[in-house]
């Protein structure tokens, strides 16, 4: 709405203590998050030294890093994150839906088995199920003792390790925005669908999983982005074979020889694929909403 | 009857989903904790139960170091990314705000940029500026990351604030400094403690920030145990775990209780 | 058309007993109300009758069809749910459609059939609203829409005037009146609200504590109630305690005592025969008492009681008295048919004649006590003594 009048003296004033309340974290955000990016971009058209960069314009990073020889990398990285999302998606949904059914007094206890693994460090996670994978680790030996398979399995270092371990670390960011949406439900929505002739998977598919969708969205941004940059995971039960994005950059930053000119494009390059994927979202959040106003 | 079978069905689905997934969840977690008792360098099966990885954790320096680091940059962090929240919520308020754009956007854009990318950026930022990385580098890094967990946190708070009380004050002619401390703060309070526990517990886990910037000298607990880990000496790490999930919990029901406390007291 | 016939239905939830051994048959094409307090078990009754409850014992028919085994969707009944559960993510045309798209209803049909309906309640411009964008009374109505499109036998209303503001109830309360009349079917209402059941049901079932105390066309309740339940609960009534002492051919006399040491005699007509010696229970309804100032003259046929005025509470178009007899306190209705502006207004404290007849006393033929809890015997009406108060009087 527009007014005539800008501001009033008092609005004034009270603009000018929000400036100076936020003007502390402005700066520090902008010296420590926006400016070094700026420099990221710089290092990414330089070229590379053993342990430094040289200042020589070079556009030999994105020439190597939008060549051939990444495109795997960022398809791997890029059928982590779906694989993973997917999952999460199929694994938690069911369990956000338990808990956002169960009486409330369960519900609490039930959340806070939840977010128990999800406060635990995540190096001590992903370790603990190096332990239970490993080749001559808790889960074979219990397979071999059961008898249910002969030679120990090799699950270690493998793609499917990774996904595995990767849902295991994700699933609690999914359940909770689900939970949060499902929660708010209004079950007697289900009956009213039910009483008008749809059987209970047709509500299902019909009320609840439309009605839901917010959280699964959420839930998927929150899995999808980070499981893109995904580097310890990928590092500690991983086949080294076979690099994902987190890891090339990785190894570029901190190994000998470095490569921080690649490393930098490849961020960006990674930056610039989150970007899209954002404004995607949000262009098809806006429109759906759009709809509604008819 | 038929009928009862169906949703009965689905409810049991949910419920198996469920127990399955709290299995997955926990399954590896308890055998870390029963292995740290075993008395065997490697992961092999059951050789007796001992305690003597524990006492090993404490006369190993480099862990007690790490975990000191960690406890510093935690606490130092923590505080210094909860004033910024504070402040900058307090300035959020304002919804005629001329910065209120700008602000938000440098709060909201690094959670959904992944990390990584914020490692990278800084360990560049600091080559770039010749700053030996260090304690202070990872001290910056820590409250970069937890400022805008911190100000969603308290903003969040303020949001179900309820200005009639202060417009109350007011009427019985309380100055603005007196309503703020009296009245507002402790009010704000349950939000500032959270949002001191979120980025408490952000800043002792987070590895791959820390990695990037903590160059060779400063370990803190998730880089010496990844080392340790990527080494294979695994003997202590174990325990260590098995102590770190213990402080996890710990915080869980504190938070609990905190919260609890909080609550009935207003 | 046909019949709905509950057969010994029974549910109970975690030994609590929600519904208890209910019978009842409802015609074809009534209006039909289920009224009670809360936790009375009417809800749970309609549920099972949607079918979101599966009792626990009996049996549900409609006409011959045996419905108990049926699943919701399946069952030609439809809800009118308390809060419409309108589906948020739908246009109201959406909603309405919603039965004809799960029974894949040809487009164009479904379109037709839509548009009329949503005629018929009137919302026929705003088919492309959301629900979040309507007021409640339009909610109710796109919710009646959304049932009836798909032609029920049934229409189930659970308390769906809860969440209006009075005004807009009455004006509901006619249209859904006027539905019914229109489309034909049975409607089974359930309300706490007894002046909503009383004004639109064709018969009333008074339920408490999962049981139906009583059912009957509206009047038949009010004016005949069949225990002290049905008589408080529905409207105002004066009960009176008091032992048979004369028993003739047109009435019984009664004597009641005032709970001061004497006692008064009334008479009454009786529709049971009650023994000689037994104590027994009258409702009498205020606005049956006549009241004034000046003694009325004899008449074979009218009880006549001597009190004084304890409170008056003006209503425009009547007074209501409280008048002290004794200890006991008697609610008089007092309609203002003529008013003459001379006359001098009733004034507190005054002694007052009270009179009204015989045949106006209803004998409260008492139902086991078991449906009936302590507490509501000793607090049915203004003035009831409860048996226990009475015998620690006389020891």
């Amino acid at each position: 709405m527009n007014q005539g009048l800008r501001f009033t003296r008092d609005q004034n004033r009270k603009n000018l203590a929000s400036w100076l309340l936020t003007t502390p974290a402005l700066l520090w955000l902008l010296i420590f998050f926006l400016i070094p990016y700026l420099i990221v971009i710089i290092y990414s058209f330089l070229t590379p030294d053993i342990y430094d960069v040289n200042f020589e314009f070079s556009l030999d990073a994105y020439r190597q890093a939008l060549g051939a020889d990444y495109l795997k990398t960022f398809f791997l990285s890029f059928r982590l994150a779906v694989l993973t999302t997917l999952l999460c998606v199929l694994l938690g949904f069911p369990v956000a839906y338990y808990i956002a059914r169960a009486k409330d007094k369960l519900k609490n206890t039930l959340l806070v088995f939840i977010i128990i693994p999800f406060w635990t460090n995540l190096i001590i996670r992903i370790f603990s199920w190096r332990i239970f994978l490993a080749y001559n680790g808790v889960l074979n030996d219990i397979l071999i003792k059961a008898g249910v398979i002969g030679a120990p399995l090799e699950i270690m270092r493998t793609d499917l390790a990774v996904i595995l371990v990767m849902v295991y670390v994700y699933l609690p960011y999914m359940i909770l925005p689900l939970y949060s949406v499902l929660e708010k439900l209004d079950f007697t929505l289900l009956q009213a669908a039910m009483d008008l002739g749809a059987n209970e998977l047709k509500a299902f598919f019909r009320i609840t999983l439309p009605l839901a969708a917010e959280g699964i969205f959420a839930g998927s941004l929150l899995v999808f982005i980070p499981a893109l940059g995904a580097y310890l995971i990928p590092q500690l039960v991983g086949n080294q074979k076979s690099l994902y994005l987190g890891q090339v950059i990785t190894y570029k930053i901190k190994n000998i020889p470095r490569n921080w000119p690649m490393a930098s494009a490849l961020s960006l390059i990674l930056l610039f694929g989150v970007a899209v994927l954002l404004l995607l979202l949000f262009a098809l959040y806006k429109r759906s909403k759009a709809r509604r106003r008819v | 009857m038929k009928r009862i079978n169906i949703s009965q069905f689905y409810k049991g689905f949910n419920l198996t989903a469920f127990s399955l997934v709290m299995v997955f969840l926990y399954i590896p977690i308890l055998i870390l904790i029963i292995f740290s008792f075993n008395d065997a360098k490697i992961i092999t099966g059951w050789r007796g139960f001992t305690t003597k990885y524990y006492l090993q954790l404490v006369e190993n320096d480099a862990i007690k170091e790490a975990f000191r680091n960690t406890m510093l940059i935690a606490g130092l962090s923590t505080l210094i990314s909860t004033i910024f929240g504070i402040l900058t919520a307090l300035g959020m308020e304002n919804k005629r705000f001329s910065g209120r754009r700008i602000v938000s956007a440098l709060i909201y854009i690094p959670l959904v940029i992944p990390d990584i990318l914020m490692g990278v950026s800084l360990a560049l930022l600091f080559n770039f500026t010749r700053v030996n990385t260090g304690m202070l580098t990872v001290l910056i890094a820590h409250i970069t990351f937890c400022i805008s967990y911190t100000v969603i946190v308290i903003q969040s708070r303020l949001e179900g604030f309820d200005y009639s009380l202060v417009e109350a004050a007011m009427d019985l002619g309380a100055k603005p400094a007196t309503i703020f401390w009296k009245i507002k703060f402790p009010l704000m309070l349950p939000g500032i403690i959270a949002a001191a526990l979120l980025a408490f517990t952000l800043s002792i886990d987070d590895f791959i920030i820390t990695f990037f910037t903590s160059g060779r000298g400063f370990d803190t607990l998730p880089i010496y145990v990844e080392g340790t880990i990527r080494r294979g000496t695994i003997t202590t790490i174990n325990s260590l775990s098995t102590l770190m999930i213990g402080f996890t919990l710990f915080l869980v029901v504190i938070t609990k209780r905190v919260r609890k406390v909080l609550i009935s007291s207003l | 058309m046909e019949e709905i016939k509950l057969q010994n239905l029974s549910k109970q939830f975690d030994g609590f007993t929600a519904v208890d051994d209910v019978s009842l048959n409802i015609k074809s094409g009534e209006l039909f109300s289920f009224l009670g307090p809360s936790g009375c078990g009417k809800t749970t009754l309609l549920r099972m009758i949607a079918g979101f409850e599966i009792p626990n014992n009996g049996r549900i028919l409609i006409g011959n069809t045996d419905i108990t085994d049926i699943p919701p969707y399946k069952r030609q009944v439809n809800t009118i749910f308390q809060n419409y559960s309108l589906f948020p993510h739908m246009t109201l045309f959406e909603n309405v459609a919603f039965g004809l798209k799960i029974r894949k209803t040809p487009k164009p049909e479904m379109n037709d059939r839509v548009k009329d309906m949503l005629k018929l309640v009137k919302m026929d411009d705003q088919a492309n609203k959301y629900p979040d964008q309507i007021s409640g009374g339009q909610k109710q109505r796109i919710a009646i829409a959304r049932a009836l499109i798909n032609n029920p036998k049934v229409l189930l209303l659970d308390e769906p005037l809860a969440a209006l503001d009075l005004k807009l109830r009455q004006h509901m309360l006619i249209e859904l009146m006027n539905i019914h009349d229109a489309v034909g079917i049975t409607f089974i209402y359930v309300t706490h609200d007894q002046s909503e059941a009383m004004s639109i049901s064709d018969r009333v079932a008074v339920m408490n504590h999962g049981r139906i105390i009583q059912a009957g066309p509206p009047d038949d309740i009010y004016e005949r109630p069949n225990s002290i339940f049905s008589a408080y609960f529905i409207g105002e009534t004066n009960l009176i305690t008091g032992e048979v002492c004369d028993i003739e051919s047109e009435y019984v006399q009664l004597r009641c005592p005032d709970g001061q040491g004497s006692s008064f005699e009334i008479d009454s007509t009786f529709h049971f025969n009650p023994t000689l010696g037994k104590e027994i229970t009258v409702s009498l309804r205020p606005e049956k008492i006549a009241i004034s100032r000046s003694k009325p003259r004899y008449q074979d046929d009218i009880n006549m009681l001597r009190g004084v005025i304890e409170d008056i509470l003006y209503l425009g178009s009547h007074t209501q008295y409280i008048v002290r007899v004794g200890a006991l306190k008697f609610r008089v209705f007092s309609q203002h048919k003529r008013v003459y502006f001379d006359d001098k207004a009733l004034d507190w404290e005054e002694p007052v004649w009270l009179f009204w007849h015989d045949t106006d006393t209803w004998l409260i033929d008492q139902i086991p006590e078991e449906v009936l809890s302590a507490k509501e015997i000793s607090e049915g009406g203004v003035n009831h003594l409860s048996r226990s108060a009475k015998r620690q009087s006389i020891t």
